[in-house]
């Protein structure tokens, strides 16, 4: 959820996650575009959890994603950019 | 490619970037290397340009500092992360990855302001999704993202209060804030050593301001409490919490539970110390400075000569002790490269009762807000140590009953801390494990060895440089 208090003063950008669309803003990194709508885990660990957001500083590596190609990038450290394309190895429905 | 620099500094933080400057105010050609793509570290965060008009004050001032580095002639690389640090006769040779590749810097000498990370501890429900440490959740408050809507804040130190304070002005609900520490040790050790709080106005006024804002606004702030599990599906959805004892231990029969939808967790930092280890300096382990620490001269220089530890990546003791270290290994090293000679005894004179003073209130600090033993006695048998690799509480046990007694063995034994956090989040929590169930100590138990890479690198990145 956006911080309603907060004025943002450039004009939202859209990436793909998972195929689905996301409206996010210069200055996003991966994470905070996907938290910003409510989600909050998207990446399964290989003891098969649903992860997330955990040190959001780069050190855990528990919110990896894919990036145009590019596996194993920590969303929280990965800036966005218009029409960037973010895959990630959770489907919830699989859990 | 190879590079040269007199000094190279490690990291931009507060204690990094005052290094920078004065060494190169003096002369010295100085390059800094930051792993973040702005400047500022995680104290001074720098906000996304869309919402700097709201940048905070330490924020400006963050800014201000960087603009004063650059103007000072220091040649700063950012997004750089170094992976090894070797040293070849009286050279020091960085091993450095950015965006375009890998590449070795060479220097005379190596100041590292590495800074910490958060120390994370399991509970039972630790990994659930809503359970975040508090720095990476105010870092999303920045972003202007809110990490909840009903958040509890669980751990020690006034960033809990902070954090808090920014959750609330942010439009969240904050169910409660639990602090480790006793409000009787608080008061006790706070007015026995009040002249180590003398001339700390600025933050003492940030730690009351944000205390007083949780107060009007019915927050409960519970001294001597802490979590004894999250709950949840799929994600958080409530906390047991409890009291503790002096040791941080949970009081049986004073459970209650509370409903939220976040953790915020913050026991504190642990030094990035893998530098200095890396390069074979004498680590020491030291609990209330943040765990293994490099030793160092009094002129901050570790065990290898020409490499400096300054700030958090040397000793816990926050912003301010590591600006004056910076500035203080700076100058060290501008004297050795013979720079400035006529002015770096003055400067030190002065420097050093300002250092004095803030490390009275460095001491007061870790009496008050350095975890007891409890907070590593949480996990149940199901619950995970090793977050990457899925090591449970469970299977270390049993590595032990099976004469496992290092966390090199037990690394070999159950993979803990061989995922891509290289032991960051399990490395104490193991280390502990074992001290507490062999009755040998922290240090003997040791931690993982250091070794490069210090993070993750793309396949390829190493002989890319070996090729050259």
């Amino acid at each position: 959820m956006r911080i309603a208090k907060r004025l943002i003063t450039e004009e939202a950008i859209t990436i793909t996650v998972d195929g689905k669309p996301y409206s996010a803003y210069p200055g996003d990194t991966v994470a905070s575009a996907i938290y910003a709508t409510g989600k909050r885990a998207w990446h399964r660990s290989r003891s098969n959890e649903a992860r997330g957001l955990f040190c959001g500083m780069g050190v855990c590596y528990d919110c990896l994603v894919t990036v145009d190609g590019v596996d194993n990038l920590r969303a929280c450290q990965t800036l966005v950019r218009a029409g960037m394309t973010v895959t990630t190895n959770l489907e919830s429905e699989t859990l | 490619m190879h590079q040269q620099a007199e000094l190279v500094v490690v990291g931009g933080g507060p204690g990094g970037l005052e290094a920078a400057l004065s060494a190169a105010s003096l002369g010295v050609q100085v390059s800094l290397l930051d792993a973040g793509r702005r400047p500022g570290g995680q104290y001074f965060y720098q906000p996304p340009s869309c919402i700097a008009p709201y940048a905070t004050r330490r924020q400006r001032k963050g800014a201000k500092l960087w603009d004063q580095v650059r103007q000072a002639g220091v040649r700063i690389q950012s997004e750089t992360l170094v992976w090894d640090l070797v040293t070849s006769g009286s050279e020091k040779k960085l091993y450095c990855y950015d965006p375009q590749g890998s590449f070795v810097l060479k220097a005379r000498a190596v100041i590292l302001a590495t800074g910490a990370y958060e120390r994370p501890a399991a509970f039972p429900g630790w990994t659930l999704p809503g359970v975040l440490l508090t720095g990476g959740a105010q870092t999303l408050l920045y972003q202007g993202v809110l990490p909840g809507k009903k958040v509890l804040l669980v751990g020690t130190g006034p960033l809990q209060l902070v954090v808090a304070k920014k959750l609330l002005d942010a439009g969240a609900q904050v169910v409660a804030v639990l602090e480790g520490c006793s409000t009787s040790k608080l008061v006790s050790k706070g007015l026995s050593q009040i002249g180590a709080l003398w001339g700390q106005w600025e933050r003492l006024a940030e730690g009351a301001g944000s205390l007083a804002t949780l107060v009007r606004r019915g927050v409960p702030y519970r001294a001597g409490w802490g979590i004894l599990a999250a709950h949840g599906t799929r994600e958080v959805e409530g906390a047991t919490i409890a009291k503790l004892d002096s040791d941080w231990r949970l009081i049986p029969g004073s459970e209650q539970e509370v409903a939220c939808d976040t953790v915020c967790i913050g026991y504190g930092l642990i030094p990035f110390n893998t530098l200095s280890k890396l390069a074979g300096a004498e680590q020491a382990w030291r609990q209330e400075l943040g765990g293994e620490v490099p030793v160092r001269s009094e002129t901050l220089e570790t065990s290898v000569a020409s490499v400096y530890a300054v700030g958090d990546g040397a000793e816990i003791g926050g912003a301010h002790l590591s600006r004056l270290e910076g500035r203080m290994a700076g100058l060290v090293v501008a004297a050795r490269l013979e720079h400035g000679k006529d002015v770096v005894q003055e400067t030190m004179a002065k420097l050093i009762p300002a250092l004095r003073h803030e490390r009275r209130f460095q001491r007061l600090y870790e009496e008050l807000f350095t975890p007891g033993p409890g907070i590593y006695t949480l996990a149940q048998e199901d619950t995970l140590i090793c977050r990457c690799e899925g090591v449970t509480k469970e299977k270390l046990s049993r590595a032990v009953e099976n004469g496992v007694g290092t966390f090199v063995e037990a690394k070999d034994a159950t993979r803990c801390g061989m995922g891509e956090c290289q032991g960051r989040m399990c490395g104490h929590q193991v280390a502990q494990f074992i001290a507490r169930s062999t009755g040998k100590t922290v240090d003997e138990v040791g931690l993982f060895h250091a070794r490069p890479p210090v993070f993750p690198l793309p396949i390829g990145t190493l002989a890319q440089v070996e090729e050259e």
